[in-house]
C-alpha cells in the first residue's frame, strides 16, 4: 500500500492503494467515477481513455503510482455540465447506440481536435483507434468535422 | 404515404385502464381484463394490486414512462415513449424514461407484459405492444381534458390538448397538464378513446428523436452494469473452464487468501444449482443457461481480485470438448454428415431426385463460431441473504434473467428482486442468463455483502454464447438455358439451430424453382451457442446468397438480373431493392481488374413471406490487390420494412447493422484447439475500428409504405458478406465460400 496524491478533475485526490492499480481501477473502484469504462483492460479499446497533464492515455495501461502529483481529466470532467461541444453534437447527431464506448471515444476525440484543430479524414482514420461495436463510427466522423468546423451544436 | 393505412389499434375488449394519484400527479396503468380481475380478487389479501404503472405524469408536468424493454442500443425504450408522446400530446423533452422491474410483473402477472417477447428489446413497434403504449397516450390526455372540464365547467368538446397545455378554445383559458394530473387521477370515463387516425400523427414518421438516455451517456453518468455501485460492495474476478463443459479438478485458496483485499474463494459448481422451488417461466427456457465450472476470487477491489485470481493455482478436468483438437477436424466431421444427404428435409417441392440438368453447381459454405464482444464485458451484482436477493443486471431480457436467479438460488419469486440497468452491447448475449447464473452463484457464496461480478475481456471471449456454426452444402440443377430447376440444399449446425432465411428462402417460396428439397442435420458439439444478431439467418444470408451467385455466373448470366428473374413473381419489394440498390452503384459500369461489385438480398425474419419482415439488399464494391489485401470501397444498401416511425433510429440501426455484418464478413471468427477458444482480447479478436469502415449509402426510396413497422436491427447484417463475397469473385475470380475473409487467401495474379 502506497499513498498516491493526485488531482481529478481539478480536485486533490488521496488514494491508499497498490501503486499497481491501474489508474483506471482507481478511478472506478476508489473514487467511484465510472465514467471512465472498462473494456479490455489490455490498452486495445480505449475505452478506458482519460486525459493525463492534457494528453489522452488509455488509463487501464497507467499504473496509478505513475500519476502522482499529475492532473488527470475523465469524463466527468470534461464540461463542467455535459455541454463541451463534442458532448453537445454527440447527441445532436444521436452518435452512441449502447454509449459504453463513448466515455472513452469522447476523451479521446477531444485531445485529437486539440492537436489537430480539423482533421483531414485519413487523420481521424490513423490518429481515432478507440473500438465501438455498435458501429457508431460514420456518426463520429460527421461530428468531428462539425467541432473542427466551429460547429457549436 | 396515404391515410388508408390501417392505424395500430387495440381491440375494445382486450384492456382496461387504470389509474391512481401518485405523488400530485397521475398514473396509468394498462391491463388485460383477465389480469385486471386476478387483481381484483387479491386486493383484499396482499399488496399485489399496487398500481403498476406504465405512465405517470408529475404536477411539473414532467412524463415518466415506464418501458419493460432493456435499453441496448436500439432506442427501444424512446421509442416507446415516442409512441405514448403521439397521443398524449405533451412536450417530448419532458419525458423521461425509466426501466420496469419483472419482480413487479412476477407479483402482478400482465402488468407489464405484452407481445410476443415482452422482455425482449428488439419489439417496441411490433403490432402487440405499439397499440398498448398509444391507447396509454391517448387514455390519459382524455383523462387530463376531462378533468380540465370539470375545472372549468365547460364541456369536454371544448378542450384541446397540444404541447403539455390543455386550452379551452372559445375562451383561451389554459392548464398545464400538471395542475389537473392529479383530479384527472379520479376521472371516469365512459369508453376509452379510439386512436388517432395515422394521417394525424405529428411525432411519429415526422419527427427523428434522438435516444432519451443521451445527455447521461456523454456525460458518463449513465448506469451500465458494471457501474454499479453499492456500499460495502466486494469485487469478484471469475475463471471458469477454458473447454466448455471441462470441470475444476483441483485449486489451492490458500495460496491467494493472504494476498491483499481478498476475502474468499469460492467454486462455481453446476451441481450446485438449487433450481426453481415453482414452476419457472423463463422466456427462453433454461438450457444453454448452466453454469460453466470455475472459480471466482472475492477481494474488496477488482484489481486486488484478479492479480490473486491470476496467482491462482488452478487444475482442471478439461474434459470430452478436448476432443475438437482442430478446425481441420470440425470441417471433415462437418462434411461427413453432408456427404450423407441425409437431413431432415423442411422444404419440399416437386422430386430433386427426377430433375435432369444440363448443369450442375454444387459448394459448400462454412461460417464459424463468433463471439458478440460486446463493449461492457460480461459483469453483475448481486447480495443474497437468506431472507432474499437483490440484483442488478445489463440483461437484455429481464424475465429471462429473473428466473435464471430463482432457478440458482433456489428462494421463492417473491424474495428476488431484479433491477435493470443500461447495457454496453447486447448483440445476443445477454438473453439467455448464464452470466447471470454466475452471479449469482458466486454471490450466493458470500452473503450479506454485495459482489459485483466482473469477467475479464480474456474470459469474456472464452466463455461466449456464439454464433452457431453452419456447413452448408447446395446441389443446383440447371437447364439448357441456365434456368434454375432443383435445388438441394443441407444446413449441418453445430449449436443453436434456426433456419429463417435457409428453408424459406424466398426462391423456394416463391415457387420460382420447380423441385426444391431443403434439409437440416446437426453436429453436436460441447461449445456453447446462442443467438446472435439475428441468429443463423446471419449465416443462411451468407450461403443462399453466395450459391445463387455461382448458380447465375454457371448460368452465364448478370448475378443481379438471374436474382430479378428469379423473384419476378414474388413481393415486388425485393425486384425494387435489388434494382435501387444496383442503380445507386452504378451496376455494370465497367472496373479495372482487381476490382468488383457483388450484389446480395435477404430478409428477416420472414424470407418466405410477401410484405413481411425486413427486406434489405446490398451492393458492395470491393478492391482485392495482387497481393490479397481486401479494400471495400463502399456499400450501397436498400431496404424494406414497410413504414418507419423513426428515420433517424432507423437509420442507426442499419448503419450499426451495416457494420456488424461487415465486421462479421472481413474478422469474424474463433480459432478452436484442443477444445477451446484460442481468442482472448481485441489483438487476436479484431473488430472493425474508425478506418475500416467504407463509404456507407443507404437509400431509403424502395420503402414500400406497406402497413408494417418490421424491425429493422437485425436484418441488415445478412446481405453484407455474400455481397462483398460476391464482389471478390467479380475483381479477381475467385469464388470465397467462408468466412472470415482475413483468413482465406485472395492473393491473385
Amino acid at each position: 500500500m502506497t499513498t498516491i496524491k493526485f488531482t481529478v478533475n481539478g480536485k486533490p485526490q488521496v488514494l491508499e492503494l497498490d501503486p499497481e492499480t491501474p489508474l483506471l481501477w482507481a478511478l472506478r473502484d476508489h473514487l467511484n467515477m465510472t465514467g471512465t469504462k472498462f473494456g479490455c483492460g489490455a490498452g486495445l479499446c480505449g475505452a478506458c481513455t482519460v486525459h493525463f497533464n492534457g494528453a489522452a492515455v488509455r488509463s487501464c495501461q497507467v499504473p496509478v503510482q505513475a500519476v502522482a502529483g499529475a492532473d488527470i481529466t475523465t469524463i466527468e470532467g470534461l464540461s463542467e455540465s455535459g455541454d463541451h461541444v463534442l458532448q453537445k453534437l454527440w447527441v445532436e447527431l444521436n452518435v452512441p447506440q449502447c454509449g459504453y464506448c463513448q466515455s472513452g471515444m469522447l476523451m479521446a476525440v477531444a485531445d485529437l481536435l486539440k492537436r489537430i484543430p480539423n482533421p483531414s479524414d485519413e487523420e481521424i482514420d490513423t490518429q481515432l483507434s478507440n473500438i465501438c461495436r455498435c458501429g457508431t463510427y460514420p456518426r463520429i466522423r460527421a461530428a468531428i468535422h462539425r467541432a473542427a468546423q466551429g460547429d457549436k451544436a | 404515404m396515404n391515410s388508408t393505412l390501417t392505424p395500430p389499434t387495440l381491440s375494445r375488449r382486450k384492456f382496461l385502464v387504470s389509474t391512481s394519484a401518485v405523488a400530485g400527479g397521475l398514473s396509468l396503468q394498462i391491463l388485460s381484463p383477465e389480469v385486471m380481475a386476478v387483481m381484483s380478487k387479491a386486493a383484499s389479501s396482499n399488496a399485489s394490486n399496487e398500481l403498476s404503472p406504465w405512465l405517470t405524469i408529475l404536477p411539473d408536468d414532467s412524463v415518466i414512462v415506464t418501458v419493460p424493454t432493456p435499453e441496448i442500443g436500439n432506442g427501444a425504450s424512446t421509442q416507446q415513449a415516442m409512441n405514448i408522446a403521439e397521443e398524449l400530446e405533451c412536450v417530448w423533452e419532458k419525458v423521461k424514461v425509466e426501466f420496469a422491474s419483472f419482480s413487479r410483473e412476477y407479483k402482478s402477472p400482465g402488468s407489464y407484459a405484452v407481445g410476443l417477447q415482452p422482455f425482449f428489446g428488439g419489439h417496441s413497434t411490433d403490432h402487440d405492444r405499439m397499440p398498448y403504449t398509444l391507447q396509454l397516450g391517448a387514455s390519459a390526455r382524455e383523462r387530463l381534458k376531462m378533468a380540465a372540464s370539470q375545472r372549468w365547467h365547460v364541456p369536454v368538446a371544448e378542450i384541446s390538448a397540444r404541447d403539455s397545455v390543455l386550452t379551452h378554445t372559445p375562451s383561451g383559458r389554459r392548464l398545464r397538464f400538471g395542475e389537473v394530473a392529479e383530479q384527472a387521477a379520479s376521472v371516469k370515463l365512459e369508453s376509452e378513446p379510439a386512436l388517432k387516425p395515422q394521417s394525424e400523427w405529428r411525432l411519429l414518421g415526422k419527427t427523428q428523436p434522438r435516444k432519451k438516455q443521451l445527455p447521461e451517456v456523454v456525460k458518463g453518468s449513465a448506469v451500465y452494469g458494471m457501474d454499479l455501485t453499492l456500499p460495502g460492495m466486494m469485487y469478484a474476478a471469475v475463471l471458469q473452464c477454458p473447454v466448455h463443459g471441462g470441470v475444476v479438478k483441483s485449486y489451492d485458496p490458500d495460496a491467494v487468501l493472504s494476498m491483499p483485499g481478498v476475502k474468499a474463494v469460492v467454486l462455481i459448481d453446476p451441481t450446485k444449482t438449487v433450481g426453481s422451488p415453482v414452476q419457472a417461466d423463463p422466456t427462453f427456457g433454461f438450457e444453454g443457461s448452466e453454469l460453466h465450472s470455475g472459480v471466482a476470487v472475492i477481494a474488496e477491489h477488482y484489481w486486488q481480485a484478479k492479480k490473486a485470481l491470476d496467482a491462482l493455482p488452478i487444475e482442471w478436468d478439461l474434459g470430452l470438448g478436448q476432443f475438437w483438437d482442430s478446425e481441420q477436424k470440425i470441417h471433415e466431421r462437418q462434411d461427413r454428415v453432408l456427404d450423407r444427404w441425409a437431413g431432415a428435409p423442411l422444404t419440399k417441392a416437386g422430386d430433386v431426385s427426377a430433375v435432369k440438368a444440363a448443369k450442375t453447381v454444387e459448394a459448400t459454405y462454412r461460417t464459424p463460431f463468433c463471439e458478440h464482444a460486446a463493449m461492457e464485458p460480461l459483469n453483475g451484482t448481486a447480495i443474497y441473504t437468506e431472507d432474499g436477493l437483490e440484483l442488478w443486471h445489463p440483461t437484455q431480457d429481464m424475465q429471462q434473467a429473473f428466473w435464471v436467479a430463482v432457478d440458482e438460488c433456489g428462494l421463492t419469486p417473491e424474495k428476488v428482486t431484479f433491477h435493470q440497468t443500461m447495457v454496453g452491447g447486447g448483440f445476443g448475449r445477454r438473453v439467455i442468463g448464464d452470466d447471470v447464473r454466475t452471479v449469482v452463484a458466486v454471490a450466493r457464496q458470500y452473503p450479506g455483502v454485495p459482489v459485483k461480478v466482473i469477467w475479464s475481456r480474456e474470459e469474456t471471449t472464452r466463455q461466449g454464447s456464439y454464433r452457431t456454426p453452419i456447413a452448408a452444402r447446395y446441389k443446383a440443377g440447371l437447364d439448357e438455358q441456365g434456368k434454375l430447376i432443383s435445388l438441394q440444399g443441407e444446413s449441418c449446425f453445430s449449436g443453436m439451430e434456426l433456419s429463417l432465411g435457409f428453408t424459406d428462402m424466398a426462391y423456394a417460396a416463391s415457387g420460382a424453382i420447380p423441385n426444391v428439397n431443403l434439409a437440416t442435420s446437426k453436429l453436436p458439439m460441447h461449445i456453447a451457442t446462442g443467438a446472435y444478431r439475428a441468429p443463423c439467418y446471419n449465416a443462411h444470408a451468407f450461403t443462399v446468397e453466395t450459391f445463387i451467385d455461382e448458380c447465375a455466373i454457371a448460368a452465364g448470366a448478370d448475378p443481379f438480373e438471374y436474382r430479378v428473374d428469379l423473384l419476378k413473381t414474388w413481393d415486388p419489394a425485393w425486384s425494387n431493392c435489388l434494382k435501387l440498390a444496383a442503380e445507386k452503384a452504378g451496376w455494370g459500369k465497367p472496373l479495372p481488374k482487381g476490382q468488383g461489385l457483388g450484389i446480395a438480398i435477404s430478409n428477416w425474419p420472414h424470407s418466405g413471406s410477401k410484405q413481411k419482415g425486413s427486406t434489405v439488399c446490398a451492393v458492395a464494391h470491393v478492391e482485392v490487390t495482387p497481393q490479397g489485401e481486401l479494400t471495400i470501397h463502399r456499400i450501397d444498401f436498400t431496404f424494406d420494412c414497410g413504414r418507419i416511425v423513426n428515420k433517424d433510429a432507423v437509420l442507426a440501426q442499419l448503419q450499426g447493422g451495416i457494420i456488424f455484418g461487415l465486421n462479421m464478413a472481413l474478422n469474424d471468427g474463433l480459432t478452436i484447439s484442443n477444445g477451446a477458444v484460442t481468442e482472448g482480447n481485441f489483438d487476436s479478436l479484431p473488430l472493425l475500428k474508425m478506418a475500416d469502415i467504407p463509404e456507407i449509402n443507404i437509400h431509403f426510396e424502395a420503402l414500400s409504405g406497406h402497413d408494417r413497422f418490421s424491425i429493422i436491427g437485425e436484418a441488415p447484417v445478412g446481405p453484407i458478406g455474400p455481397a462483398i463475397g460476391n464482389a471478390i469473385y467479380q475483381a479477381i475470380g475467385k469464388r470465397i465460400r467462408s468466412t472470415p475473409f482475413r483468413k482465406q487467401d485472395l492473393s491473385w495474379s
